[in-house]
């Protein structure tokens, strides 16, 4: 699977990320959680290889990812991150469908499971009456859906979602974690997803990293790292725990005075 | 189909009448040594130069990049006068020369186009008009240097002249033309995800530095030879993209070959007004792909 | 730009209006010149400038030539010119310079734009005089003129004289029967020839010819292969100028190229309606009654 070991990154002269280690175990969720600017998008892009570590090394299935070609890469990793506004009419359709880039090579047409691929994204997102549509018609959160969509469609087995829900609404929300948590399931993928929920966080993620400036604060089950005193050190915020009645997991209430 | 039924009509109009039932051997001449050659250099100038505008826009995320609006021809232009100001006899060395002038503009207007957090559209279109202009002061001023005859000639060639057709300058155009569209349609559907974002592209599994210089090295290449053969021909790779895209959507696949015929339709048919409108004398080409194409580009521009 | 306005605006303050000192000694008078405009031009004209070299071959054949202060940079013919200072070209001027010279006229062709500097020129007195060549029948009256403002009109006289006569001798050669046809070939890529607002239109049917081309409007018109085919001329003319050595490949079934009548002509006589329209004349004629002296019989090569 994918591992990191002792990963630095430096832009410009500042350190984004300082000593990151991760092994991604199959069919788990691992959440990413940490201030604004504490490095989580810089390891999502080094994870799957857009960025090059300063330091330390990442690999796939025991291979080094930097010696990967991007198919490769491609064939196993998918993103799932904010999208880009594109001035040119791409279909809902074609735009997941591009998820399934790597399985050809040179010109090409997409093959029946291509395309059959594609529409039970489609469906999973509840996305099925927008296929025909235009990108640019669709609303910021339909179009983080398709962004989801895409990277179902393509196979990959291991998903990297930044901040995945930021402009659903509630529904579409649990949908996308109840979506991934599918995936994982029975060994089919495992994933790493950034979010600022943290109670989501403990519904769904096996385990939880916690960053602050580049480290890693606390790595472990949801109940091991979000604790009082591991919230308020790194956010800064004072918070109740306390016990969710329907689920049984941890339950992060801020205390905003 | 289209293409065949538009260059059908281009070569039976001319500026002087010809019978295709009674042909005289001075008509025969005529059709084969003159309006033949033009026509096919059209069709040629016309696939070439919208292609290459259509792959660009794709690459460049921009729909309105344009190798006239970016510099590119300007930079095949530049060069093609240098080839013939230097190295006059050596026929060959104007479109290597065309094709590396086109080169630098490209990689100048990406150069500079690439802000912190990649490209950016209205740097782009910025950066184009700097090249553009830039290089056309340059043009201008070798211009002033040259004596009066040969300005004479090359003024109208500079906008856009079909009329210097040969058979040899068309073998070399019509090579380029199939192997630019051949390569660039190879690379469409990694354009399809350049189109969406570089990032994106990345994400999943496009080699981006590889397709870029494989996209601005062809784009240059077809831009090149057009320019050399025909001067700057203006618009052709902006509009005929768009109408295509207008009718067939924007999988690259479909766009950059349909692109070709388009463009050769286009082109043959701004050359056959050109030479027929005020026959027996001419416009240069250039002149009327840009009455098209600029109401069009302004269209464009407020749509977006 | 403003460099300039600031030396204008210094010689305005800083010198004496020369209007002042030509008012007197200088009463001048108002001749209305080619395009018709009212010029004060001085009785006594010792001091002009030349905007043309066709004007600047006007001048000296009027005999006056060392009354000239300035010519162009293309203003090479006669040979007493080329050492003449230097001002610029036709379509760009160096107006300080010019003004800097302080001659009393300055003499423009119609090719000048002339409301970029005529208005500047005025204001420091200087006047400005348009010569309109329309065609070789006005050269030796033009000639006259110029002798009569530099007050060499003795040479000046003469000299028109001597064109007339060699104009009408060339009429008698010329023949009236059985014009050729005559296409004159201005570059060879891209086709460029002569239309029917051309001097060299109504100078080709003097020399005994007739232009194939004669009948396109505009002056310079650039020409489509396809009709240029078609016109079979019996004699080509070649303004010989470096992209112009070689009749264009549509020619090469033309009588003109099949008996050898291509005729390369100096491109300065045949683009300067000047004095030496004369000698083109002379030229052309020889070469269309066959008895063509100094010039390259050429065909188009395979």
């Amino acid at each position: 699977m994918l591992a990191a070991r002792d990963i630095s990154v430096n832009f410009n002269g500042r350190d984004v990320l300082r000593g990151v280690s991760l092994d991604l175990r199959e069919s788990e969720i691992v959440a990413l959680v940490g201030p604004n600017g504490a490095g989580k998008t810089t390891l999502i892009r080094t994870l799957n290889g857009t960025v090059v570590p300063t330091a330390g090394q990442v690999t796939l299935n025991e291979r080094s990812l930097k010696s990967l070609p991007r198919r490769d890469v491609a064939r196993s990793i998918a993103v799932v991150a904010q999208e880009n506004e594109t001035k040119f009419p791409v279909k809902v359709s074609e735009f997941v469908l591009s998820g399934r880039f790597v399985y050809r090579r040179g010109f090409g047409w997409e093959t029946d499971k291509d395309v059959s691929a594609a529409k039970r994204a489609l469906a999973d997102c509840d996305l099925r009456e927008f296929a025909d549509r235009l990108m640019n018609e669709l609303s910021g959160g339909e179009r983080q859906r398709v962004v989801l969509a895409r990277a179902l469609a393509s196979g990959a087995e291991i998903l990297l979602l930044d901040e995945p829900t930021a402009n659903l609404d509630l529904a579409h929300q649990a949908m996308m974690f109840r979506l991934v948590r599918e995936r994982c399931e029975g060994g089919r993928a495992s994933a790493v997803v950034i979010t600022h929920d943290l109670n989501l966080t403990a519904e769904f993620a096996d385990r939880v990293m916690l960053l602050k400036n580049g480290k890693v604060f606390a790595l472990g089950a949801p109940t091991e790292v979000l604790t009082a005193e591991n919230v308020a050190s790194v956010f800064g915020v004072n918070v109740l725990l306390d016990q969710n009645p329907a689920s049984g997991k941890v339950r992060v209430t801020a205390i905003f005075n | 189909m289209l293409l065949a039924a538009v260059l059908l009509l281009a070569t039976a109009l001319g500026s002087e009448r010809i019978s295709f039932l009674e042909m005289t051997q001075q008509q025969r001449t005529i059709l084969f040594d003159i309006r033949l050659p033009r026509v096919l250099l059209g069709a040629c100038v016309g696939a070439s130069l919208a292609v290459a505008g259509a792959s660009l826009q794709a690459l460049l995320r921009n729909p309105l990049a344009e190798p006239y609006l970016l510099g590119v021809s300007n930079g095949a232009a530049l060069g093609t006068m240098l080839a013939f100001v230097f190295f006059e006899s050596f026929v060959l060395a104007r479109p290597i020369m065309a094709f590396a002038g086109a080169g630098v503009a490209t990689v100048v207007v990406y150069q500079m186009a690439r802000g912190r957090a990649g490209m950016n559209v209205e740097r782009l279109v910025l950066s184009g008009v700097i090249v553009t202009t830039f290089l056309s002061s340059i043009i201008v001023l070798l211009t002033g240097l040259l004596d009066a005859a040969r300005l004479r000639g090359f003024t109208f060639w500079l906008l856009g002249d079909l009329s210097q057709a040969t058979w040899t300058g068309f073998y070399l155009t019509i090579a380029a033309a199939v192997l630019g569209t051949i390569l660039l349609t190879s690379q469409s559907r990694a354009l399809n995800l350049m189109m969406i974002g570089e990032r994106d592209a990345m994400d999943f599994g496009v080699e981006v530095g590889r397709v870029r210089l494989m996209v601005f090295g062809t784009s240059s290449l077809l831009v090149g030879t057009a320019v050399a053969a025909s001067g700057s021909v203006g618009y052709v790779g902006l509009i005929v993209p768009h109408l295509v895209r207008l009718a067939a959507g924007s999988d690259n696949r479909v766009v950059v070959p349909c692109s070709a015929i388009v463009g050769a339709a286009f082109v043959v048919l701004a050359d056959t007004f050109a030479r027929t409108a005020i026959a027996p004398r001419e416009l240069p080409v250039g002149a009327i792909t840009a009455l098209i194409g600029a109401p069009v580009f302004i269209y464009l521009l407020r749509r977006n | 730009m403003s460099l300039a306005a600031a030396v204008l605006l210094a010689l305005t303050f800083a010198c004496d209006k020369p209007d002042d000192i030509a008012k007197s000694t200088d009463a001048g008078r108002f001749i209305k010149d080619d395009l018709g405009r009212e010029v004060r031009m001085p009785l006594k004209l010792e001091r002009a400038v030349s905007l043309a070299p066709s004007i600047t071959e006007l001048v000296f054949a009027a005999g006056a030539g060392d009354k000239l202060v300035g010519v162009t940079t293309y203003c090479d013919f006669p040979a007493e010119a080329r050492s003449i200072q230097k001002i610029g070209d036709t379509q760009t001027p160096n107006i300080e310079s010019i003004i800097a010279l302080k001659p009393l006229v300055v003499f423009v062709s119609t090719a000048s734009q002339l409301e970029a500097f005529a208005k500047t020129l005025e204001e420091q007195s200087i006047a400005v005089y348009v010569v309109d060549v329309r065609g070789i029948d006005d050269v030796p009256n033009v000639v006259r003129q110029i002798g009569e403002f530099f007050g060499t009109l003795d040479r000046a006289n003469s000299a028109a004289d001597s064109l007339f006569k060699r104009m009408e001798a060339a009429r008698a050669n010329g023949t009236t029967t059985n014009r050729p046809r005559v296409f004159v070939q201005l570059s060879e890529e891209p086709l460029f020839t002569i239309g029917r607002d051309s001097f060299l239109t109504a100078l080709i049917e003097r020399a005994g010819g007739l232009s194939a081309t004669g009948d396109l409007p505009t002056g310079y018109p650039k020409l489509s292969k396809e009709t240029a085919s078609a016109l079979h001329p019996n004699v080509i003319i070649l303004s010989a100028s470096d992209d112009n050595q070689r009749p264009n490949d549509v020619f090469r079934d033309s009588p003109a190229v099949k008996t050898g009548r291509v005729f390369k002509v100096n491109a300065d006589i045949l683009s300067r309606p000047g004095p030496r329209l004369v000698d083109a004349l002379e030229e052309i004629s020889k070469d269309l009654t066959g008895g063509g002296s100094g010039t390259a019989n050429l065909s188009v090569p395979k």
